[in-house]
């Protein structure tokens, strides 16, 4: 079973960052991404995700989601191209009478696609990385350094938490109904009805589990922490170099934008 | 320590109270077990002790309660409360919230200790405690139920609390790890911990537990040092190989019903099966034991298609379980899970059983379920809707879809967990029922006492072989 988004323990550099400063990186490698529409640029910040995750030992991860990736990439360059009319026509599709404009491919829309795809990637991956080689209890510290409220940091780390407990509970419920003969309906209606005896279940004992999960935090005295551990927020050189990475993807990024504007 | 005069309380969506008229006072030092039938009120009881009902549920609450000479709704909460009280709740899995056990059992410690130093020590030595020292950097959702209740049960040691409360926390353990924890109970007490501990069975606790209280309806019905409550053995502790009535097992003349041979089964690196050869005959009643994790499961996952084998044959009558489909499996083979909540689904009783039945394409299924539901005497609650069902009606609901489906062999995974003996019994007795009606009944299991009263041949399982098989004199049939 393939588990998603679960922090894999590891020794490297990146595991050893400090949980703000990786943080501070996701905010913003994907703020960057949104804002910039350079194709180079974009390209430079997977580059640098990509020797993240080689140096964390993590590049396996990492590529186990390209075909995941190709395949977003592949629908939204699919939806850009067929919706934005932009540019020189590249194969036209309906052709108007006129001959002159008509519907088809563009090279603006195609351009679009990528960019926004490239966006994807950068944000997809470097989340990805950011949550795989973070112990969850650094996260919710790191959190909270951002005065995110207790309560939703937690909410953020048990639904990370379940996903892999939901994907067995689901495996469970699915061979209960096997061995009573049930058989996942064909066409789209069979299927959406051959769910209700897998998600009904599903659902139900989740919601059972919340209770008991409540009262755990609450015994632990999660929900009233309010001293950080500062000992865990100790600066090293690894994050300082990473500060000055911050910096220069800032350079980066003014160079190549305001170069073009000028 | 803790004062109780006559506590009654009632769930804000309950009709009846859940307690009444509780008047109870635990000293220092003290190890209590309560125990009682399903639904008797004690894991309200343990709410009670914990000062969750007083600040955390609503609901109607009357009569006192203190705790260290002080009322306890005059606590500011839980949250104040956990520093004296720690409780390990019955549901294992829901009490993991880290995914990691190391920083599961640091997440209680962080607001208490000061250093990192003094965390990592005091992990490392629960975990020694609890025997999950080779656990510690395993994700929850890979752990077994044992395990992850000896987690639960490290946390809620970590925090090295004065008062301990414990509900349930053995129900999927086998009997090594069982006693190893009531070891650690017993060193806790010398240390002047004050613990509460919740459990059906009992026996384990003979000369650790000051006293025992038993709960009826909502009521302390009875309480008093166990020798006097309970002067006899007690059930699923007595553990089989200690005394047993056993011969080894020979096997049938006639065509068996099942074939095993050399079955091999690998998850990943983990070799689950390293070659189980078997023969089960028409109408045995087989009790399948071994420690967690040595292949019960995987095992009985074969009968029915669920898994298949990497090599060797299973058969089961003339199909072949390696390729032939699920559905003509499960016409032969039912397998009851562990969980009944794992199946549950429809509006209610009769829709539930109807289910299988439709799949398999069965005539005149109202009839069937009937005369299933008198079966498992479940009659006259063909509409109630199954989830409010107690656990031993659902598990017997879960049992009665299943023979609806009419399967010759029916395999029960841990059928007795959660449930009190009464419960366990009287599923048994549907079991040994069925065997006399022809039914060939497997039962996978780390209960001894069951294994040996109902089962007439046992057949043990160690690290993914068989290590025994008995003809049992004991049991019902022999």
């Amino acid at each position: 079973m393939s588990e998603i988004l679960q922090y894999i323990p590891g020794d490297s550099f990146i595991h050893h960052l400090n949980p703000v400063i990786k943080i501070v990186l996701v905010i913003v490698f994907v703020g960057l991404a949104v804002l910039s529409s350079m194709i180079p640029f974009l390209l430079i910040l997977i580059v640098i995700l990509i020797i993240g995750a080689v140096l964390s030992g993590l590049i396996k991860e990492i590529i186990s989601q390209v075909p995941f990736l190709l395949l977003l990439s592949f629908f939204l360059v699919l939806l850009t191209s067929l919706t934005v009319q932009e540019g020189d026509m590249l194969l036209m599709l309906v052709p108007s009478p006129d001959g002159q404009t008509g519907f088809g491919i563009t090279e603006g829309g195609l351009l679009f696609g990528v960019i926004l795809s490239l966006r994807f990637i950068v944000m997809i991956t470097s989340f990805q990385l950011f949550i795989i080689a973070t112990k969850p209890s650094d996260l919710v510290t790191g959190l909270l350094v951002f005065r995110l409220p207790v309560d939703y940091v937690l909410m953020f780390l048990i639904a990370l938490r379940f996903i892999p407990s939901l994907q067995l509970e689901a495996k469970r419920i699915h061979e209960a109904q096997l061995c009573r003969g049930y058989n996942p309906g064909t066409g789209i209606t069979g299927k959406i009805r051959s769910l209700k005896p897998i998600m009904i279940p599903l659902v139900a004992n989740s919601l059972a589990k919340t209770q008991v999960l409540g009262l755990t935090l609450d015994m632990r005295g999660y929900r009233t922490k309010k001293k950080l551990n500062l000992h865990q927020l100790v600066f090293k050189t690894g994050d300082y170099l990473c500060l000055i990475l911050v910096v220069l993807t800032f350079g980066i990024f003014f160079t190549l934008h305001l170069g073009l504007f000028q | 320590m803790i004062n109780v005069s006559s506590l009654s309380y009632t769930y804000p969506v309950g009709h009846s109270p859940a307690i009444r008229d509780i008047s109870l006072s635990i000293d220092k030092g003290e190890l209590i077990l309560i125990t009682g039938h399903t639904a008797a009120g004690k894991t309200t009881l343990c709410y009670a002790l914990a000062g969750i009902l007083q600040h955390e549920f609503g609901g109607t609450l009357t009569g006192e309660m203190t705790f260290l000479n002080r009322p306890v709704s005059d606590y500011s909460g839980v949250s104040e409360l956990n520093q004296y009280i720690s409780m390990v709740f019955d549901d294992a899995d829901s009490q993991l919230i880290f995914t990691s056990v190391e920083e599961e059992l640091a997440s209680g410690l962080e607001t208490r200790m000061n250093s990192r130093v003094e965390i990592e020590e005091r992990i490392c030595h629960v975990m020694e405690l609890c025997d999950i020292t080779h656990l510690k950097e395993r994700p929850p959702y890979t752990l077994s139920g044992g395990q992850k209740q000896r987690v639960a049960i490290a946390a809620a040691l970590a925090m090295n609390t004065d008062v301990l409360i414990l509900d349930e926390p053995t129900s999927e353990l086998d009997v090594k790890a069982t006693g190893k924890i009531i070891e650690t109970l017993k060193n806790l007490k010398r240390e002047g911990k004050t613990i509460i501990i919740v459990d059906h069975s009992l026996e384990g606790y003979r000369y650790v537990a000051d006293r025992v209280i038993v709960m009826k309806e909502g009521m302390i019905s009875r309480t008093g040092s166990f020798n006097e409550l309970f002067p006899e053995v007690q059930g699923s502790m007595k553990a089989l190989y200690e005394a047993p009535d056993l011969i080894s097992y020979t096997e049938g003349q006639n065509d068996p019903l099942v074939l095993i041979s050399d079955l091999k089964k690998q998850y990943g690196d983990v070799f689950a099966l390293k070659g189980v050869s078997l023969k089960i005959y028409n109408g045995e009643f087989i009790a399948l034991l071994g420690e967690n994790g040595s292949g019960k499961t995987t095992l009985v996952k074969h009968f029915n298609g669920l898994l298949r084998p990497d090599s060797g044959t299973v058969r089961i009558g003339d199909l072949d379980a390696k390729s032939a489909s699920i559905i003509n499996l499960v016409k032969k083979t039912g397998l009851v899970f562990q969980n009944p909540d794992t199946m549950l689904f429809a509006d209610s009783v009769h829709e539930e059983i109807l289910f299988g039945l439709e799949n398999i394409g069965s005539p005149d299924p109202d009839s069937i379920i009937e005369d299933v539901l008198r079966m498992v005497d479940l009659i006259g609650k063909d509409n109630v809707y199954p989830r409010h069902l107690s656990r031993g009606e659902r598990q017997r609901l879960a049992v009665a879809c299943i023979l609806a489906m009419k399967p010759g062999i029916i395999i029960l995974d841990e059928p007795t967990t959660g449930l009190d003996e009464n419960e366990s019994d009287r599923l048994m007795e549907l079991m040994s029922d069925l065997q006399k009606k022809g039914h060939t009944i497997i039962m996978v299991t780390h209960n001894m006492r069951i294994a040996e009263e109902y089962a007439d041949r046992i057949i043990a399982m160690e690290d993914g072989r068989i290590i025994g098989d008995y003809k049992n004199l004991r049991g019902r049939a022999a």
